[in-house]
């Protein structure tokens, strides 16, 4: 009988947290432009090879971590909240609607400088800081939507997403005719994704953010399991599923919404680490959430550094890099897997 | 059969410039003729660039629609808008009945522009990439608008603003040139432009290379790689950035070392159009103000406009 | 000793539409009894609402105390529910759904511990089901995945075990075992149990007493021989029936 127990999450989470730090360094290290280690260490004067592995390279990277595993986190949620192996953060229109706050921030603000001259954490000016309001207010209404008698309905929860994104993407639409060229060209750049950052500190507060929204849910590990089964059978097992879906609804809301804001739209990673991490181990939300997590943070990095190196000098926008190598694995994976695989 | 006569003569002079100019590009453009050749007397343009070109012609009095883009020169301001350049309102345009429709290919819209096609009117699509298509499009509403002498007038003068500018940096040393139209993405110009051309001719050498883009999204280790010595932070829609802000801990960068972080309002940069002369002279004070200003700077060697 | 169910004048109305309209009586501890009536009588309604999945109006009391009183987790220590259907849509082996079972005695972040597995293993025991304690529960027959649900609710170490017509999908011989199992889970272990039914064979063979719901009332009360007579039945279920009495088993048997 194989039940999970500590000795396999030790060994899962442990394994995959090294290979998290050996991508680190290996993102670090790799890129269009070689750089020579031995200069990197001195402290004098101007040192091109240190600001490009610490100024350039290592917060992206950094970055990359905390947004890979933000989302695909979320995916494993959205997953199991909607009973559907097919969600993805996108689903909930709370990533239209952080695309949409950032538009209009990058037409009438657009990195104006914010709080009197200051840039807030030394990079997050207007355009984060509206694209997060822009979350906000999606989440708030999509939730008004969606409780029904004080539960979560996933079917509402889904349809209103679907109707968001359509309307969100029908205004962007709208905007992008009557702007000037420029101004197209920056939008279509934003949505497309980047983790180009220079700010540590940006870094880190993402970061902080994103671990304690991944431990929020985390918390919830055990009743995802049990949600999976349907409303009434978890009900019936102990589990108190409106408090548990308004709180995942919140959670995974809020951390879509940072990680859009931050680095614009990235799709699949949400959508296919949770799948491929169900196959390695297991569908028990309470090892499949850490997995999910380090998998993506692995994931993004690398697809961070192709979109990098892929077409010097030109770079990539990271959203391309996961779309193009997730969705033809994903579909390698759905036409072997299906032996194992139930049918939805 | 003399419409059809007309029909063939226009072709073949199209075709003969083409051959004088060597430009595939103006082989691009399409002109649709259904009433024959008539020198157009009411002009619709969609392009801010076009606007000021045909200004410059003293054209002006038959432009009967422009974009809400056009703002130069302030004449331009008057004439009723017929919508944004990259999808303009065909109603609006019916409405002016106008003899010709001027457009730029790769930007004006494709669907618009068949659209006007369909409905009877002429249009006339012109490339705005390279300097030469600049030339090209000076020559070519010239000649379609019936100012021959006007347009080689204006020719030569930009050509004369760009010659005076090259004379003056000639003799310096090449700067290496980073010219940046966003920041966040970093998007720099790219050889694909004329802007880069322009970058040229100012006596300096844009960074990015290996690409054909006129706009070129850059990693920063990229920019940082290949230290650049003058910065110019170019405005994209409505940011306003002051260039300090993001590069100042870069230290490595020689731009950064010396200072030479300049911003620079879109606009006149920005319009393949017949101020480039100006925004070459902008330009290059940027690249190379040693070379405007006796009075510049402190006496040593990087200071005087000149090999060292 | 409290009667392990008690229910007085038990309300339910979906929107308008109402389904309860003064359900009463009460279950011993230990009891076995079966839940009868015509599509839509309530039965599902009243199942969820012992389970707290919906909430009525009047009297409901598990093991003497009123519904309401308890917190979920406590309830699901107490109550456990074999629905009819079980649609899972995601890779789970047996093992994982029948210790989901045990999920009410953890906090977040534990795993299960030994007396945990112990009574993982003896529920699968008991089902005979720990033989495909490692297979995908998906990939199971009707009959198989019923016993594993029951499995679950075992794990949950219930007194109290409701079923929602648990062999509706199943071929003769699974309704058969199934209702076996129910029956020595009842009188070896001690486990009340309420059934909801919808074939009136299998309920008189297997329960010692019956209830019949119908126009959001408890209509019939009693053990088999009483109340599946013709007479109820037509007016119950509207049809003509022959009953005769099984001299072995002392059960009357439906011929339609």
């Amino acid at each position: 009988m194989d039940l999970l127990d500590r000795g396999r999450m030790i060994r899962v989470s442990g394994g995959l947290l090294f290979l998290l730090l050996l991508s680190v360094i290996g993102c670090a290290f790799l890129g269009p432009v070689p750089i020579d280690f031995s200069q990197v260490i001195r402290f004098s004067g101007s040192n091109p090879d240190a600001d490009i592995l610490f100024r350039a390279r290592l917060p992206r990277v950094l970055l990359g971590v905390a947004v890979g595993g933000g989302l695909a986190s979320c995916g494993v949620v959205l997953q199991a909240m909607l009973r559907n192996p097919l969600a993805c953060p996108q689903v909930l229109g709370v990533s239209a609607g952080a695309s949409l706050g950032g538009i209009l921030g990058l037409i009438f603000l657009s990195s104006r400088l914010f709080f009197g001259g200051q840039t807030l954490l030394g990079e997050i000016s207007g355009v984060p800081l509206a694209s997060f309001a822009g979350a906000l207010l999606s989440m708030i209404l999509i939730y008004r939507i969606s409780l029904i008698h004080g539960r979560i309905h996933p079917y509402q929860l889904l349809l209103s997403g679907v109707i968001f994104n359509a309307f969100v993407s029908a205004v962007i639409m709208f905007l992008n005719s009557i702007v000037d060229f420029y101004q197209a060209q920056g939008i279509l750049f934003w949505l497309m994704g980047s983790l180009s950052t220079r700010a540590y500190l940006t870094v880190a507060f993402i970061w902080i953010y994103v671990l304690a929204g991944f431990f929020w849910l985390w918390w919830h590990g055990l009743s995802l399991n049990l949600i999976t089964l349907g409303e009434e059978a978890a009900m019936q097992l102990g589990v108190d599923v409106a408090k548990v879906q308004r709180q995942l609804f919140l959670a995974s809301s809020l951390i879509v919404g940072a990680m859009v804001s931050v680095s614009g739209m990235i799709g699949f990673v949400g959508l296919m680490i949770p799948h491929v991490m169900r196959r390695m181990v297991g569908s028990d939300h309470r090892i499949l959430l850490p997995a999910s997590f380090l998998a993506g943070a692995i994931f993004l990095s690398w697809a961070d550094t192709l979109a990098r190196v892929l077409f010097a000098p030109a770079e990539l926008p990271v959203g391309i890099i996961t779309a193009f190598f997730g969705g033809p694995f994903f579909l390698f994976l759905l036409y072997r897997g299906e032996r194992k695989k139930v049918s939805l | 059969m003399n419409g059809l006569k007309r029909i063939f003569a226009v072709h073949f002079f199209l075709y003969l410039l083409s051959v004088l100019f060597g430009c595939e590009a103006v082989a691009q453009e399409t002109l649709s003729t259904t009433r024959g050749t008539v020198i157009p007397r009411k002009i619709v343009s969609l392009a801010p660039s076009v606007t000021e070109t045909l200004f410059a012609l003293g054209l002006g009095d038959r432009l009967v629609g422009v974009t809400t883009f056009c703002n130069y020169p302030a004449e331009a301001l008057r004439i009723s808008k017929i919508g944004s350049y990259v999808k303009p309102s065909i109603e609006a345009i019916l409405a002016k009945q106008p003899d010709l429709v001027i457009g730029i290919s790769g930007i004006t819209d494709q669907e618009t522009i068949k659209q006007l096609e369909r409905l009877g009117l002429k249009t006339l699509v012109i490339p705005l990439s390279s300097l030469r298509d600049i030339f090209g499009s000076i020559r070519l509403l010239a000649q379609v608008t019936g100012r021959p002498g006007r347009g080689a007038e204006l020719l030569s003068q930009v050509e004369r603003q760009l010659g005076r500018v090259q004379e003056r940096v000639e003799k310096a040393k090449r700067r290496r040139v980073l010219m940046v139209v966003g920041l966040r993405p970093l998007v720099a110009v790219g050889p694909g432009s004329y802007i880069h051309e322009l970058l040229t001719f100012a006596g300096g050498m844009n960074i990015v290379e290996g690409s054909t883009q006129p706009w070129v999204r850059l990693p920063l280790e990229y920019v940082i790689a290949k230290a650049p010595q003058v910065i110019i932070q170019g405005v994209m829609g409505s940011e306003r950035d002051s260039p300090g802000q993001y590069w100042k801990d870069l230290s490595s960068i020689p731009a950064v070392q010396e200072g030479r972080l300049y911003s620079y309002a879109s606009d006149k940069i920005l319009r393949p159009g017949p101020r480039i002369g100006e925004a070459l002279e902008e330009i290059a004070r940027l690249i190379h103000p040693e070379c405007f200003d006796r009075s510049y700077g402190r006496k040593d060697k990087e200071h005087r406009c000149g090999p060292s | 000793m409290n009667p392990a169910i008690e229910i007085r004048d038990l309300t339910f109305s979906y929107g308008d539409k109402s389904v309860l309209q003064g359900v009463s009586f009460s279950v011993s501890q230990g009891e076995m009894v079966g839940l009868l009536g015509p599509n839509g009588s309530g039965k599902t309604t009243l199942l969820k609402i012992l389970s707290m999945v919906l909430a009525g109006k009047g009297g409901v009391k598990l093991n003497g105390r009123e519904i309401q009183n308890y917190g979920r987790r406590e309830l699901s220590r107490l109550v456990a529910v074999v629905p009819q259907e079980n649609q899972v849509n995601f890779p789970y082996t047996v093992a994982e759904m029948v210790s989901m079972g045990r999920a009410s005695l953890h906090g977040p972040f534990s795993l299960e511990g030994k007396k945990d597995l112990e009574i993982i293993r003896e529920s699968m025991r008991l089902t005979d089901t720990l033989l495909f304690a490692d297979r995908y529960f998906h990939e199971l027959s009707g009959g198989e995945k019923q016993r594993v649900i029951i499995a679950r609710a075992l794990a949950q170490e219930p007194q109290i075990l409701l079923l929602d017509e648990p062999s509706s999908f199943l071929d003769i011989r699974h309704q058969l075992e199934l209702l076996e199992l129910v029956r020595k889970l009842n009188r070896e272990h001690g486990l009340t149990v309420l059934s909801a039914l919808h074939d009136l064979n299998l309920a008189s063979l297997f329960f010692p007493r019956i209830l019949i719901l119908r126009d959001g009332v408890v209509c019939q009360d009693g053990p088999p021989q009483d109340v599946l007579t013709p007479e109820v039945i037509h007016q119950v279920y509207g049809v003509e029936v022959r009953v005769f009495l099984d001299a072995t088993t002392g059960r009357p048997i439906i011929f339609i």
